[in-house]
């Protein structure tokens, strides 16, 4: 009697957790536009990290204004305070892209990634820029085949932000 | 008639000579300046230790005025390059820094204080909130030609009416009308010294001082006085006043910084008030004016009740020749002299200056350098820099005095050694000192030196073991042999020996690289191959010609402490391999950035093998050679190996936080034994920098990668340990490597638990999937 209550119990738990799980799954697919903004994780962390999340919004400002050389240097002041700040790497990897060197995106897409894993800050939503950025600097520096892999799988993790292949400062900011 | 003709010729080829000598210089490079390398800026933001940067001294050495301390401290009016300090707050209108892509505008900030640390950023005019704030890198060095003279070039345009008046006021007031040499001048002059006995005054126009420091030497002779009023008559004659002027600004000598000389208002403006010459006062400039008689003799900073009074009488003559208006002479007179903090050169930053003009392109040779006026914005953090010097020179020093048999009589054969510091993300060299004394010896130990790296080579030796490209030749379970080993080579048999003198038998990875077994790590070796020995330590950045023979394993490769540094920041960095840099841009002395270095990198590693290391150096500080790290009070995250050669020749260690990676090498140039391991040599030195960059508290984490798992194991076998094992320690192991025996041996989980989260975790990946493929 006791062991079929302590059933019916943990029964009612697991349909009521896979539910609410459920719910919360909801809510992250991409029913509306729900892409990753920087300014999103800025008040996050140590105060290192914070202030250097500022600096990387204000790299992002200075790119949306067409400012480089601004930009590059406000993203190098973010690694200067907080070198372990895989924002910065994206925001440095998204700068290059769009410049006349984008394979030199690469190296620092790789360097987001492995400390987002690192940090265990990895999610679908910053899955999707990181992806897309790497689509978009392998496709610029001529290997379309596989960059288009990346910027299909960016697309199908954020069709909002990657559905013209483009990711602009303002949009990351 | 002759004679006349003659002498006619005379004076007509002279006049040529100097002709072509005025046109020479005006024609060609009229000014040599040097160029100024600048640090990297220093960032405020809110959390910041104020104390622990030394926020207040930087300011003072960046030539900020300090104000009288005031209860309305965050509301009064304080000009540009002020500071005003309270108790818990400080206010401080920042100057901004001209740059041609980025430049800083002048931002009045009030910086609350919590304790030592910055609580709050707040812009005065506008009450916003400031996430972070730059300030003006500071002034490293000057790369000077043999005169050691430093100006900053300016244009009329942008030299104040007032400054070109008092000048004019006191020096030549009728510049605008003679034409090179005023005679009514001369004969004012030749009365006034009559009427003296002696000379008082000078005749000289601007125009004859610019001949006299342009090409003349300031003897007092009739001839020297003769070919001066030629030249300025022909410089007259060719150019402009307004060139002319100019030029004298640029060129008149207005007083020292330590052993270099201050030419021209633009340095002069920076130098006394801590401005650029366009934001003077009427007051200012005619304290400029007044100065040029005598700068040292007037100088505001030894004698500024002298210099008070030749300002004042500046102030008149303006006054009584019509350039300024009474209000203005008033408001002058009242104007209190408001001097800059007076500011040296950073200290003991000579090695860095030499190594980071190694690494600018090469058309910029030492002509180029010290005459083009460059600005060169650097890495190097100056206040690192600035505990790098103390704690290497302090370091030696204090070795010396417990080991009087380490001290020479001749400096230039004394103990040696360097420091170089670097942010292993980005390459950056914060702090370089290659040396205790560049004016004893500029051979940089640093980056010029080639010693043998001894047991600080053995990581990569380690690396290469246990990288999964090839196969790993072993994990952190495995257990190493070290027993008596010997190698027939062509040269002889080789048998390795540990430092004391003893065989530990079997021992796990973690106690050899802790304990720096060179047997143990040598038979490692022979294992891992020579060849895949040298390519690990390639890949991370060792440049040096490394040998191929079996004892390489215990570092006999010469190699420098730069490459050193960027090897072990590869690893810092999680396998990815930082190029150096040592200067961010280079603008020339028009404005334009010529030069650039990005931050560039490669992953020449895979991020678990790199962690493996890592961790396995982490013991070294934790319980072996490094200890020493920890006993002198540096807390959190630090990796790091000793390094001693054979005889006790070189000391060196290569330590890590995951921000900075610093190397310390202590040895003789010519290289003798001192008699001491490493870890009582090296590390002291390191721990003293790290303690005072940190302030003793490392920042971040080393952070585990998702292919890195971490297991119990049996220490003695490297069996996985299950409950009823009798020994456990936790072991960190690439995904796919971990140990697949247990103990005890053959051990079955009689009761196999049910992991909810992961059983969750799978319900919902299910779930959305399922939800994906509806919608």
């Amino acid at each position: 009697m006791c062991s079929r209550t302590a059933a019916t119990r943990a029964l009612v738990f697991a349909l009521a957790t896979a539910f609410a799980l459920g719910c919360a799954s909801f809510g992250s697919l991409r029913l509306s536009p729900d892409s990753l903004r920087l300014s999103e994780v800025a008040d996050a962390g140590d105060p290192e990290r914070r202030s250097s999340m500022q600096l990387v919004l204000q790299g992002l400002g200075d790119d949306a204004d067409m400012q480089s050389a601004r930009a590059l240097s406000s993203y190098e002041n973010a690694l200067r305070v907080d070198p372990s700040n895989p924002y910065a790497y994206l925001a440095l990897a998204r700068h290059y892209v769009y410049g006349p060197d984008p394979e030199r995106a690469l190296p620092y897409l790789d360097k987001c990634r492995t400390l987002l894993h690192a940090q265990g800050a990895w999610s679908p939503r910053v899955e999707a820029h990181v992806e897309g950025v790497r689509g978009a600097a392998l496709v610029a520096s001529g290997r379309p085949r596989e960059g288009r892999a990346h910027l299909e799988r960016a697309r199908a993790l954020d069709s909002w932000a990657w559905g013209d292949e483009y990711l602009a400062a303002s949009e990351l900011r | 008639m002759g004679a006349g003709f003659a002498t006619g010729f005379l004076v007509g080829r002279e006049l040529v000579r100097l002709d072509r000598i005025v046109v020479t210089r005006f024609e060609g490079r009229r000014f040599w300046v040097p160029s100024r390398v600048l640090s990297a800026p220093t960032i405020l933001y809110p959390g910041l230790d104020a104390r622990r940067i030394e926020l207040r001294s930087v300011l003072e050495r960046l030539g900020y005025r300090n104000e009288a301390p005031s209860p309305r401290l965050a509301t009064r009016p304080v000009p540009v390059g002020s500071q005003i300090w309270g108790n818990d707050q400080a206010r401080v209108h920042l100057r901004g820094f001209d740059h041609p892509t980025r430049p800083e505008r002048p931002r009045d900030i009030v910086i609350r204080l919590d304790g030592s640390s910055i609580r709050e950023i707040r812009d005065v005019p506008s009450g916003r909130i400031l996430g972070a704030v730059l300030l003006e890198p500071e002034p490293v060095g000057s790369y000077y030609g043999p005169n050691r003279e430093q100006r900053d070039l300016v244009r009329l345009a942008d030299v104040p009416q007032h400054l070109v008046d008092a000048v004019a006021s006191v020096e030549d007031q009728r510049f605008q009308s003679h034409h090179g040499v005023d005679i009514q001048r001369i004969v004012g002059a030749a009365i006034a010294n009559v009427r003296a006995g002696g000379i008082r005054e000078g005749g000289s126009t601007l125009t004859q001082q610019l001949a006299k420091n342009f090409f003349l030497t300031p003897d007092r002779t009739l001839a020297r006085k003769l070919e001066e009023a030629a030249m300025a008559l022909l410089i007259e004659a060719r150019y402009a006043k307004d060139e002319i002027l100019e030029s004298y600004l640029n060129e008149i000598y207005l007083g020292q910084r330590g052993a270099t000389a201050v030419h021209g208002v633009g340095e002069a403006s920076r130098f006394y008030f801590g401005k650029p010459v366009r934001h003077l006062t009427p007051g200012e400039s005619a304290l400029l004016a007044g100065i040029i008689q005598s700068p040292n003799r007037i100088s505001p900073f030894r004698h500024p009740e002298q210099a008070l009074e030749r300002r004042n009488l500046v102030l008149r003559l303006m006054l009584d020749q019509g350039r300024i208006d009474a209000v203005t002479y008033r408001a002058g007179l009242d104007e209190p002299v408001r001097l800059a903090a007076r500011t040296a050169e950073a200290r003991g930053a000579r090695y860095f200056l030499d190594a980071l003009r190694r690494q600018l392109p090469e058309v910029y040779d030492t002509d180029t350098l010290t005459s083009e006026g460059l600005r060169i914005y650097s890495t190097l953090d100056s206040r690192l820099q600035r505990a790098a010097v103390d704690a290497l020179s302090q370091g030696i020093e204090e070795l010396e005095k417990r080991n009087p048999r380490l001290v020479r009589e001749d400096p230039a054969r004394s103990l040696q050694g360097c420091i170089v510091a670097l942010r292993p993300q980005t390459g950056e060299v914060l702090a370089l000192v290659g040396g205790r004394a560049y004016g004893v010896s500029q051979f940089d130990r640093c980056t010029q030196a080639r010693r043998p790296a001894g047991s600080a080579f053995k990581p990569f030796v380690y690396a290469a073991a246990l990288e999964p490209r090839s196969g790993p030749a072993i994990t952190l379970a495995t257990t190493l042999d070290d027993s008596p080993l010997r190698v027939d080579l062509p040269t002889g048999p080789w048998e390795p020996a540990n430092f004391d003198h003893k065989f530990h038998g079997p021992v796990s990875v973690r106690e050899a690289i802790e304990r720096s077994l060179n047997v143990a790590t040598a038979r490692l070796g022979q294992q891992v191959g020579t060849p895949r020995m040298a390519d690990m330590a390639r890949r991370l950045g060792v440049e040096s010609r490394l040998p191929n023979v079996a004892s390489l394993a215990l570092g006999v490769a010469d190699v420098s402490p730069l490459e050193m540094a960027r090897a072990y920041a590869t690893l810092a960095n999680g396998g990815v391999r930082p190029e150096i840099r040592t200067f961010e841009d280079l603008v020339d002395g028009g404005g334009n950035t010529v030069a650039r270095r990005d931050i560039e990198f490669r992953r020449v590693l895979d991020s678990g093998t790199a962690f493996l290391v890592t961790s396995l150096l982490e013991g070294v500080v934790e319980h072996g050679t490094a200890y020493g790290v920890r006993r002198a009070g540096v807390e959190g995250p630090v990796a790091g190996k000793t390094g001693t050669s054979d005889d006790e020749r070189d000391a060196w260690f290569v330590g890590y936080t995951p921000e900075l990676v610093v190397v310390v090498w202590i040895g003789f140039d010519d290289p003798q034994s001192m008699g001491m391991a490493s870890s009582r040599v090296a590390v002291p030195i390191w721990a003293r920098f790290v303690a005072a960059a940190t302030g003793g508290r490392v920042r971040g984490s080393f952070d585990r990668p998702p292919d890195v798992v971490e297991l119990a194991i049996e220490p003695s076998t490297g069996a996985v340990a299950r409950a009823g094992c009798p020994a456990s320690r936790n072991e960190y192991f690439l995904a796919g490597t971990e140990p697949t025996h247990t103990c005890p041996a053959g051990w079955v989980d009689p009761n196999p638990t049910f992991d909810v989260e992961r059983e969750v975790d799978k319900l919902r990946d299910a779930f959305k999937r399922w939800l994906n493929d509806v919608l």
